[in-house]
């Protein structure tokens, strides 16, 4: 398979799963947006090792490593923090006597607005991958030009 | 650093001169190893210094050895032993 012939497939499949999605939410089935979402991420991972004139070696493995690396390691903290914030909010984390004021009760995040919460951090781990990736990229002469 | 020996100092190599020896275009030269043109350029720039295996199919590819292509500055890199 050609690489056009791949990001054709690609495109084909993101607007057959944006059919879906709201497909689904006319009857009302988060199950199966669910399931062909990960049944397009596995065409996807298949039809990518069908590409033939996409050369990858291991400077582009290193950019890859690299950039994946860093995505890691700001994402678990931003993740963490906002867990553990979460976490007290469930728990009903008691303040100390001292403190005359009666505390009111904590607000519970409602569970819906937990998918957008996902999404929103979805979307920083994104930018995050291809902020990082492009730096990578750069700094291992991704965009040098030369004399030749 | 990238194209760095871990103490600062660049990776030096002679790709392109061997490359003008045997009148090869960098595009050439990566067909022949597996690798993409953008990683020839970006080790000539010292701006990426290749695993053993690449660095030794590439002297393969010219016939020569290791030390002919690729200078390692071991003068800085001292190790201290108690």
């Amino acid at each position: 398979m050609k690489k056009n012939s791949f990001y054709l497939l690609f495109g084909f499949i993101a607007i057959v799963l944006v059919a879906l999605f709201w497909y689904s939410d006319e009857i009302h089935t988060s199950l199966l947006i669910e399931v062909a979402f990960i049944a397009a991420a596995a065409v996807l991972y298949l039809a990518r090792r069908k590409v033939t004139d996409l050369v990858e070696d291991e400077r582009s493995a290193k950019i890859t490593e690299q950039a994946a690396m860093r995505t890691l390691q700001v994402f678990w903290v931003v993740f963490c923090a906002f867990s553990i914030g979460a976490v007290m909010q469930i728990l009903h984390v008691p303040s100390f006597p001292r403190q005359a004021p009666p505390v009111p009760p904590p607000m519970i995040l409602p569970i819906r607005s937990m998918g957008f919460i996902q999404l929103g951090l979805l979307c920083l781990m994104i930018f995050l991958y291809v902020g990082f990736r492009i730096y990578y990229a750069r700094k291992y002469g991704e965009w040098e030009t030369d004399e030749e | 650093m990238p194209g760095s020996t871990g103490n600062g100092k660049p990776m030096k190599n002679r790709i392109k001169v061997f490359r003008a020896m045997h009148d090869l275009t960098q595009e050439d030269l990566a067909k022949a190893i597996g690798v993409t043109r953008q990683t020839i350029l970006a080790i000539e720039k010292g701006k990426y210094v290749p695993s053993l295996d690449l660095a030794f199919k590439i002297t393969r590819h010219f016939n020569v050895t290791i030390e002919e292509i690729f200078l390692y500055d071991a003068g800085t890199s001292t190790v201290d032993i108690d």
